[in-house]
């Protein structure tokens, strides 16, 4: 029988039935309705761990290939010809491109199961933007693109975990950089944060590209989301970015946010409190 | 220097594919490289022919790699961690254990051979 069908007579009993079969009927629908959920949130928890599992594993014959890749190309059992030493940097960088998104996945399937927690220490936003602008460059000159990095020299440090701070900044930039296209503006700012309930840190990440249609705006914070997800996007990615990144931004007590239409470019803009919670 | 100093380098690290590589690596700069890819086996070793420095993988098959600082310390090799991910809560835990380094996987293998190098060297006397 499947669950409509048992609703359906359950709706017909409903409509002969007492006051107190009513009731019973109603209560006993309700514990198994509970019993499911609990069972699917097992179940859910059980995908998740595995995920984490699966992607760890994954890391270590992808280690080997990459280390066996650089033995070749750092001349180590003797020299290659200029081709085959660019046929060994394909091999390296489609190695490091698919550990990258293997550190994706394990990232997103710990802060799904709440394994995430901060490593804090007293830091400047401006630095960690400096970092992730020199870090971006050839990126950038690559594209075309021009970026500004602007904060004020006099903004309070933040007691945060530094590296999360700096995976969600270097995320951000790195759509804003694919996203936008040649010869175009991507730009970093750090401000005091206005009507927070806390003192707060607001980091804006904004380009001048090809923007996102305001009913995507919550799609794209969701996991696994793209917004064109058809094999043949031009745009690739474990669509985990923006999940992390929201992830990050809440574990350390922050919110993030978009404000873009589309052809006008984006401004993403998160906040990280001064102080952590003791 | 006594004439019994260890000088080579200990694996241990349950991927054989990661071993050879590494062995590759230490080869080329003439240093001897034995593997070990599991706790037992890495103690088994360490009791006949301790190692001047030991790169230690964490997730092995018999146990978790933590465990095996200690003992490595106790009979005078340095440890450097070499680990898959870089979770710093790991990261502290490893070095609050007494090893040198913690190195997140794969470490660009140049830079591995000069940092050997730089322990083996420096180690106290």
């Amino acid at each position: 029988m499947t669950r409509l069908d048992a609703t359906m007579n359950s709706l017909a009993l409903l409509a002969n039935a007492t006051p107190e079969m009513r009731i019973e009927l109603l209560e006993s629908r309700l514990s198994e309705a509970l019993a499911e959920i609990a069972e699917l949130r097992a179940r859910d928890a059980l995908k998740t761990q595995f995920l984490a599992n699966i992607s760890h594993d994954l890391r270590t014959p992808l280690t080997a290939v990459i280390t066996h890749a650089e033995i070749l190309r750092d001349g180590i059992l003797g020299d290659l010809t200029p081709r085959q030493l660019e046929s060994v940097r394909g091999i390296i960088s489609g190695g490091r491109q698919l550990l990258t998104q293997v550190g994706e996945i394990l990232t997103y399937a710990r802060g799904a199961a709440n394994q995430l927690t901060l490593v804090n220490s007293r830091f400047a936003i401006r630095e960690v933007l400096e970092q992730v602008s020199s870090l971006n460059q050839s990126l950038l000159k690559k594209k075309r693109l021009t970026l500004w990095v602007e904060a004020d020299p006099e903004l309070p440090r933040v007691t945060a975990d530094r590296e999360k701070i700096t995976h969600v900044v270097g995320n951000l930039i790195g759509n804003a950089i694919e996203f936008t296209p040649a010869g175009g503006r991507v730009w970093l700012r750090a401000t005091r944060a206005q009507n927070e309930p806390v003192e707060a840190i607001l980091v804006e990440v904004g380009d001048s590209g090809v923007g996102i249609a305001p009913e995507h705006h919550d799609l794209i914070f969701r996991e696994f989301a793209q917004v064109d997800s058809t094999p043949s996007r031009p745009h690739h990615g474990t669509g985990l970015g923006l999940t992390i990144a929201r992830k990050l931004v809440e574990l350390h007590g922050g919110r993030i946010w978009l404000e873009s239409q589309l052809g006008t470019g984006s401004r993403f803009f998160f906040t990280v409190p001064v102080e952590q919670p003791e | 220097m006594p004439a019994s100093r260890p000088s080579h380098i200990l694996i241990v690290e349950d991927n054989q594919l990661v071993i050879d590589a590494l062995t590759i690596v230490f080869d080329a700069s003439g240093r001897r490289v034995v593997g070990a890819r599991s706790i037992a086996e890495a103690l088994a070793m360490t009791d006949t022919d301790p190692a001047a420095l030991v790169l230690l993988d964490l997730g092995l098959p018999d146990g978790d790699g933590l465990s095996l600082i200690g003992p490595l310390r106790g009979a005078g090799c340095m440890v450097v961690a070499l680990t898959g991910d870089d979770d710093p809560g790991k990261r502290q835990r490893c070095l609050d254990a007494g090893c040198l380094d913690v190195l997140v996987k794969p470490v660009a293998v140049k830079k591995l051979m000069s940092l050997a190098e730089q322990w083996i060297d420096r180690r106290p006397d």
